[in-house]
């Protein structure tokens, strides 16, 4: 990372485009390392992590320069540990927050602020949480996708503690293999930035790992490309995605941002070899339509079969 | 109004119409579709926001060999200037070299220092790679590195000793300074680290070694999370869970001063903090010999503040250099060159690097300006960018860094 700071850019910018206002410098408290960001329409409100100071941030939807956070979720009561990306619970008003490290998901209540304890955490062996980033609610079946390591992980909404999953996605037919990133929940279906990408780290914290002899092929050349795929949220085991985004024509490498805007039919994605936003405009995706596909003709051929009728398990 | 391209800067601008090409359209080089036509979900976005010019973050300067280095994390190269070059008409600056290319192993680069006597460029991989990428003075385009050795995640600054045959290091998270042996090459441990509590380390950047006082000097943030045992590698899926790190803090921005010797949770000599100090995300350190003074580019306020290398505590800089007439935008790297009385910076807030004398104050304007793109080009100002959010009321889009 270079600049810590959140640009905004206006929805149609398009090429070599300057921010319209930046929020970066010390007051506002920012770092490297977000992995998460949150708008909230309901508070006009900017959700961001600080990994690197254990810290949730919140400003106003307008905030400017160097300008404070509202509120900072940060103390030792919190349990945050690496918290580097962020979600919002909208409809629960609850802020959920993804630990790189603590293997964990901490849930906030929207106003949270100071050395605030959460009022549920998801950890523990049962969970099989790992490398947690995207974090997105179904509030109508009170659900929680997480994507994990490789895979994504359903729980019930409220699930607090030692919990197993309910479902899981994974499998060669998902397409993900490492480092599934950025999630958004609309209308019955999960949109996953599957980034594919692997970071391989020699130390343990400033201690080099047992076996470590060589230096990893830079990871950004890893041949195997990331996409934007697209699942009911009710889906389990090895399931394709109903539709996807991929392919050179897209310009995707290992995606990882992903924000969508249904209104106008737009899927937003950031990535990270491309050092750029790209915009999709894909209205067919963001229908409430179990056949949801990139065409007619495209069929599912795993052996798992979506569900849109009801919980899957 | 853009200035008009002169002929001599035809060179240049192949070479960044290459690099706009690279940046604009989609990348096939991982998995070539061999269909006539896109498969149904190659979407082609209808808008991309990138910046398909260089964009600087570290600087460091060779007085003697004429050189003025900056690494450039936007489209992940190096770029090697003439240090007497300046753009005065608005023009793209051309660069004597340029090593860009998949075989470079550059990626998200931060830090850079050349090393005159051994002629060689050293730049961090800040992230994903978890390298140092030392390249040699002559080369140019897609080439191997002479060497590259592994580091810890978010390697920041870099810092050469040649009396002590040893590079230092500094790691953001880790809040950490790790030293290896000069002529490191693949995976080796450190030599030493500087790492704990009473180091004051906390998210640490710029870092200079000052041979004449066997000092260290690191830029700090202020972001801490306590001097954890395993932060997980970074991004690496483990299943190795934390539970141990101490809360974290959001500390004053620093400038802490240590012995070249020091050690493991070593305290710093002296300490520059505060706010009449007026640090404010303070990113590159420099050493100025000439003066006897510590340069800082102090990022979240575009300005250049000049320290008494002796200061201590919550003190003034001796002289800042700050204001329109300067150029200074948004600061990251800086760099002294004492043969000729100079110091540079560069600016992430456009595509420019900059050169003052080392005695300018206030609002001065530079002498030189070195540019990656025309005058006046927008500046995204990406910096692997890894999430998103979507702004309903404004209809905009929110972008961190």
């Amino acid at each position: 990372v270079t600049q810590p700071r959140i640009a905004v850019f206006a929805r149609l910018a398009n090429g070599e485009a300057a921010p319209t206002r930046l929020i970066t410098g010390q007051n506002t408290l920012l770092g490297r390392t977000i992995h998460g960001l949150a708008y909230d329409p309901a508070h006009d409100e900017i959700v961001a992590p600080n990994a690197l100071a254990d810290a949730v941030l919140v400003f106003r939807g307008a905030a400017t320069g160097s300008e404070h956070p509202l509120r900072v979720i940060q103390g030792p009561h919190t349990h945050l540990v690496t918290p580097h990306a962020v979600s919002l619970d909208v409809q629960n008003r609850e802020i959920l927050v993804a630990s790189l490290t603590g293997k964990r998901i901490n849930v906030f209540r929207w106003d949270a602020n100071g050395d605030a304890t959460p009022v549920r955490v998801i950890e523990g062996p049962k969970t099989g949480l790992g490398h947690v980033v995207g974090l997105a609610v179904d509030p109508e079946r009170n659900l929680l996708a997480v994507a994990n390591s490789q895979d994504i992980l359903i729980f019930n909404r409220t699930d607090d503690g030692d919990i197993a999953p309910r479902a899981r996605i994974a499998g060669p037919q998902t397409g993900i293999t490492d480092e599934p990133w950025q999630m958004e929940f609309y209308r019955g279906h999960i949109f996953l930035a599957a980034s594919n990408h692997l970071h391989q780290n020699l130390y343990d914290g400033v201690t080099l790992k047992p076996g470590m002899n060589d230096v990893p092929d830079d990871p950004w050349l890893n041949p195997v490309l990331g996409f934007v795929g697209v699942w009911n949220i009710t889906d389990n085991g090895n399931v394709a995605p109903l539709a996807m985004i991929r392919g050179p024509f897209s310009g995707l490498i290992h995606p990882v941002g992903l924000a969508l805007n249904p209104r106008a039919g737009e899927i937003y994605v950031s990535d990270s070899v491309r050092n750029g936003v790209l915009t999709f405009l894909v209205p067919q995706f963001l229908q409430q339509d179990s056949r949801l596909s990139n065409s007619n003709t495209s069929s599912n051929t795993n052996s798992n079969t979506h569900s849109n009728n009801g919980l899957a398990k | 109004v853009k200035a008009s391209v002169p002929v001599n800067k035809l060179a240049a601008g192949c070479i960044f119409a290459l690099i706009a090409a690279i940046a604009v359209l989609p990348q096939t080089s991982h998995e070539q579709s061999t269909a006539t036509k896109p498969a149904p979900e190659d979407i082609a976005p209808v808008r991309v926001i990138a910046d398909p010019y260089p964009a600087f973050n570290g600087i460091a300067v060779d007085g003697a060999n004429g050189l003025v280095a900056m690494s450039d994390p936007n489209r992940k190269s190096l770029l090697l200037y003439d240090r007497a070059l300046g753009a005065t008409q608005g023009e793209a600056s051309v660069p004597m070299r340029q090593i860009v290319g998949p075989d470079t192993f550059l990626g998200m680069i931060a830090g850079i220092i050349l090393d005159p006597r051994h002629e060689e460029i050293y730049a961090a991989n800040n992230d994903i790679e978890d390298t140092v990428v030392v390249m040699p003075y002559a080369v140019s385009g897609n080439v191997k590195p002479g060497r590259v050795f592994s580091v810890p995640h978010q390697a920041w600054g870099l810092a050469l000793s040649g009396e002590n045959d040893q590079i230092a290091v500094t790691v953001e998270v880790q809040n950490t300074i790790v030293f290896y042996r000069r002529q490191v090459k693949g995976v080796e441990a450190p030599v030493r680290i500087i790492r704990g509590r009473a180091t004051g380390l906390a998210d640490p950047h710029g870092i200079y070694w000052d041979e004449s006082h066997n000092e260290i000097g690191v830029a700090n943030h202020g972001n801490f999370r306590g001097v954890v045992s395993n932060t997980g590698g970074g991004c690496t899926p483990s299943f190795v869970v934390e539970n141990q790190a101490e809360a974290g803090e959001s500390l004053p921005p620093s400038i802490r001063i240590f012995s070249a010797t020091a050690k493991d949770d070593a305290k710093p000599l002296r300490v520059i903090e505060g706010p009449k100090s007026g640090l404010d995300w303070p990113m590159g350190v420099a050493y100025d010999p000439q003066h006897d003074t510590i340069a800082v580019a102090n990022n979240g306020d575009s300005s250049i503040l000049i320290f008494d290398r002796n200061s201590n505590g919550d003190v003034r800089p001796l002289t800042v250099i700050r204001g329109k007439r300067t150029g200074i935008t948004r600061p990251m790297g800086i760099a002294v060159d004492s043969q000729h009385g100079e110091i540079w910076v560069s600016n992430w807030g456009d595509h420019s690097a900059i050169a003052f004398d080392s005695g300018a104050h206030g609002n001065a304007a530079p002498k030189r300006i070195i540019r990656s793109a025309p005058a006046g080009t927008a500046t995204p100002g990406f910096g692997n960018p890894m999430a998103l959010a979507y702004d309903t009321k404004r209809d905009q889009l929110l972008v961190p860094n």
